[in-house]
C-alpha cells in the first residue's frame, strides 16, 4: 500500500464506499416501494469495478452487468440520473422506459448492457474494433458473472476479440451463484473465465474480489497489455454474493453460515482500517466522505421521486434516430 | 446503362458507398478473401482492406453484437450473416439488441448498421437453409427489414440502407443472384418505407414480395391473357410496411392477394389481410388471398420443394379465386 499515492488510495476507497452506499441505497428505496422493477443487489462486488473503471480513460468504452448497477457512476453518470432511471423517471439515463440494467451514457463510454446477460460481449468488441480503427490505444471492458461465462455469446465474443485482436478487457466477477446455482458444483473449473483465456490465445488473472488493491494492480497490469498491444485479456475476480439473486430471494439453496462470512470478510472495512492504520486518511475525513456521498444519494433519490414519468412519447422518441 | 447481376448490384452498392464514407465496414463469414458465397462482396478487401473488410470466425452472436458496438460507437458496420436461417441463431441479438438497444439505452445512441442475409428456397438447400425468413423479424418494434426484388432494386436500397441510421435487416434472395437487368450507370438511392408498383392493373392487386414479385409478373402475362389485369405492388420495405399503397391499390381493383414465400401461419398474408379489414375493409369485392410457403418444413426432394413454395400457377389460381373466375 505504501508504494500508492495516498491521493489514489482516497479515489480508491471513494470509488469503492460510493458503490456501497448507492447499492444499499437501492435496496432501501425497493423495500419502500420506490422501484418499479427487481433489482439484483451487489453489495459485497463492488470492489471489482471500484479498481478497474479508475483505470478507464477518454475514450474507452464499458458495458457492466446486472449488479453493481450504479457503478456507472464513476464513469460520470450522476447518481441522479442513475436513480431516476432505476425509478422509472423521464430524467434517468434512458428517460425511465429501460430500467436498472440501463443506467450509462455512451458520451462517457457507456456501451449499455443487455438483460439476457452475456448476449452484450459482442457489443464491447464491435466497440473495440472502433477503438482499433481509430488508433487511440482506447480499450472496451466487457465485465460478466461466472454463471453468464457458461452462455454461447460470451464464447463466441471472446472467439472474435481474439481472432481479430481487438484491445477487449474481459473482467468476470466470480460472485458463486448464478440465482440458485452454485458455480462451484455447476462450472467445469475454479475459475471458469481465466482457466478459458488460455483457449482463446488470451493473458488472464485471477484476484480476490474484496481486495481492491490487488484487483488494481492485476488490471493495471492487464489494461497497460491490451493498450500496448492491441490484444484482449481476462480478470477474474472471486468472492461469495452477500444477498439473494433478486431482493427478496430467501436464500434457501445455500448455507447462511457461509454466507454470513464472506460478509464478515468485507473488503470496504478492512481497506478503510488499513487506510487509518497507516494513516493515509483520518477518521473525520472518512466520516466527512461519507456524508458527501450520503447526500449526494439522498439528492438522486429525492430529484428520482419528485421527477415526472415517461410518456408514451418519450418510448416514441427512443425508438428510431433521425434521419439525415 | 449496364447490363449488372443481383450479386453484382448488391457489390457495386458496397463498393460505392465504402469509397464515400471511410466509416462503412464490412465483416462476416467467408466475406473477406472469398467474396462472399455468392461473391457479392468480391474484392472488396482488395479495395478496402483488412480492417475496413474482415472475415470473422462462425460466430453469429458475436458478429451481430460486434455490429451494433461498431455502429454505436461511430462506424456503420455492414454486417453479412450468410443464410437468412442463420439469423436465428442469433435472434435474440437481432430481435432485441440491435432492433431495440437505442430504445434501452437513451437518445445519444444511434444504431446504424445493416445486416445483409441471402434467404429463400435455392433447389436442395433443405429446411435449414431455404426459409424466408421476414416474419420472424417483423413482430420486433424498431427493425427495419428490406426484402428486395430485382437488380435495380437491390442496389438503390441497399445504399439507402447503409445510409440509414438506423438498424436494417435487409434480405437478398439466393435464387435473384445470378438474375440480370440493366441499371443506371449513375449513382442513385431507393427510399425505404416506399412501396413500388411493379405493374399496374386494375382487376386485382397482388402484393408480393422478394422471389414472389418476379412470380407474380409472370401470372400476371398468363392472367391478360384471359381478361384479368393484375396490379403487382412490391412492398421492397417490409417493415415498415407502406400499407397506404396497399390501400390505394386495393381501392382501385377492390381484390387483393398477398404472395409470399414465408409459411402461411403467421406470415405476411396474415398481417397485411388483417390491416385491410380494419382500414379498406368496403373496399373488398372478395375475400383476401393467400398464397405462401405451405405448412410443413422445406423438403431437400427438389419436387417436393417446388411443391411447398408458391409457384405461379398458384399466384394465378388465387387470382382466379379471388376473382370469382
Amino acid at each position: 500500500m505504501m508504494n500508492y499515492e495516498p491521493a489514489l488510495l482516497k479515489k480508491l476507497y471513494r470509488n469503492y464506499l460510493a458503490l456501497r452506499e448507492a447499492e444499499k441505497v437501492m435496496v432501501d428505496i425497493y423495500y419502500t416501494g420506490k422501484v418499479p422493477g427487481h433489482i439484483h443487489s451487489g453489495e459485497g462486488e463492488e470492489a471489482t469495478l471500484a479498481a478497474v473503471l479508475e483505470l478507464m480513460r477518454q475514450g474507452d468504452y464499458f458495458s457492466g452487468h446486472h449488479r453493481v448497477l450504479a457503478s456507472t457512476y464513476l464513469t460520470g453518470v450522476p447518481f441522479r440520473e442513475i436513480f431516476a432511471e432505476i425509478m422509472g423517471k423521464r430524467t434517468g439515463t434512458a428517460r425511465g422506459v429501460s430500467g436498472c440494467n440501463h443506467t450509462c451514457d455512451l458520451r462517457k463510454g457507456g456501451l449499455g448492457t443487455s438483460s439476457s446477460l452475456g448476449s452484450d460481449t459482442g457489443i464491447a468488441v464491435g466497440a473495440a474494433l472502433t477503438c482499433k480503427l481509430r488508433g487511440d490505444k482506447s480499450l472496451a471492458i466487457k465485465e460478466y458473472g461466472d454463471a453468464t461465462s457458461s452462455r454461447g455469446p460470451v464464447h463466441e465474443g471472446m472467439v472474435l476479440a481474439a481472432s481479430w485482436q481487438l484491445p477487449v478487457f474481459f473482467v468476470s466477477t466470480y460472485n458463486t451463484f448464478g440465482i440458485s446455482g452454485d458455480s462451484r458444483e455447476l462450472l467445469p473449473t475454479a475459475h471458469p473465465t481465466a482457466d478459458r483465456a488460455k483457449g482463446y490465445g488470451m493473458p488472464s488473472e485471477v484476484a480476490q474480489g474484496n481486495d481492491i488493491l490487488e484487483i488494481y494492480e492485476k488490471a493495471s497490469k492487464l489494461m497497460d497489455y491490451i493498450r500496448e498491444t492491441g490484444k484482449p485479456a481476462v480478470l477474474e475476480t472471486v468472492n461469495y454474493r452477500w444477498r439473494g439473486h433478486f431482493e427478496g430471494d430467501q436464500c434457501a439453496y445455500r448455507d447462511e453460515a457461509e454466507a454470513e462470512a464472506a460478509r464478515k470478510n468485507d473488503g470496504l472495512a478492512k481497506f478503510e482500517k488499513e487506510l487509518l492504520a497507516k494513516k493515509v486518511m483520518t477518521k473525520k475525513e472518512i466520516e466527512a466522505m461519507k456524508k458527501e456521498i450520503a447526500d449526494e444519494l439522498d439528492d438522486a433519490v429525492k430529484f428520482g421521486e419528485e421527477s415526472p414519468a415517461p410518456t408514451m412519447e418519450d418510448v416514441r422518441v427512443m425508438m428510431l434516430a433521425e434521419e439525415n | 446503362m449496364a447490363m449488372k447481376t443481383y450479386a453484382q448490384a448488391v457489390n457495386d452498392a458496397l463498393r460505392e458507398e465504402m469509397r464515400q464514407d471511410k466509416n462503412i465496414v464490412l465483416f462476416g463469414e467467408d466475406v473477406a478473401k472469398h467474396g462472399g458465397i455468392f461473391q457479392a462482396t468480391k474484392g472488396l478487401q482488395e479495395e478496402f482492406g483488412g480492417d475496413r473488410v474482415k472475415d470473422a470466425p462462425i460466430a453469429e452472436t458475436a458478429i451481430v453484437g460486434a455490429a451494433i458496438g461498431a455502429a454505436a460507437t461511430g462506424l456503420r458496420p455492414v454486417a453479412e450473416i450468410m443464410y437468412g436461417d442463420f439469423l436465428l441463431v442469433a435472434y435474440h441479438e437481432i430481435y432485441h439488441m440491435m432492433a431495440k438497444w437505442r430504445f434501452m439505452h437513451g437518445e445519444e445512441f444511434k444504431i446504424p448498421m445493416v445486416i445483409r442475409s441471402a434467404q429463400g428456397s435455392s433447389f436442395g438447400a433443405a429446411c435449414e437453409h431455404s426459409n424466408c425468413v421476414e416474419p420472424l423479424f417483423i413482430h420486433s418494434p424498431g427493425l427495419t427489414i428490406i426484402s428486395p426484388s430485382n437488380v435495380y432494386d437491390v442496389k438503390g436500397l441497399l445504399k439507402s440502407a447503409i445510409r440509414s441510421n438506423n438498424p436494417v435487416l435487409f434480405l437478398e434472395h439466393k435464387q435473384l443472384y445470378k438474375s440480370k437487368m440493366e441499371i443506371p450507370d449513375e449513382e442513385y438511392t431507393l427510399p425505404i418505407g416506399v412501396a413500388d408498383v411493379k405493374r399496374q392493373g386494375s382487376d386485382c392487386t397482388v402484393v408480393a414480395i422478394g422471389l414472389m414479385v418476379g412470380r407474380s409478373l409472370e401470372a400476371a402475362e398468363i392472367l391478360a391473357k384471359e381478361g384479368i389485369e393484375l396490379e403487382v405492388i412490391d412492398p421492397r420495405t417490409i417493415a415498415p410496411m407502406d400499407y397506404q399503397a396497399i390501400y390505394d391499390s386495393v381501392a382501385k381493383t377492390h381484390r387483393l392477394v398477398v404472395a409470399e414465400e414465408s409459411n402461411l401461419t403467421g406470415g405476411l398474408g396474415a398481417e397485411i389481410s388483417a390491416r385491410v379489414m380494419e382500414n379498406a375493409f368496403f373496399e373488398l369485392d372478395a375475400p383476401v388471398g393467400r398464397v405462401a410457403a405451405l405448412d410443413v418444413p422445406i423438403p431437400y426432394n427438389v419436387e417436393l420443394e417446388i411443391q411447398v413454395v408458391p409457384s405461379v400457377e398458384k399466384i394465378v389460381a388465387a387470382v382466379k379465386t379471388a376473382c370469382n373466375k
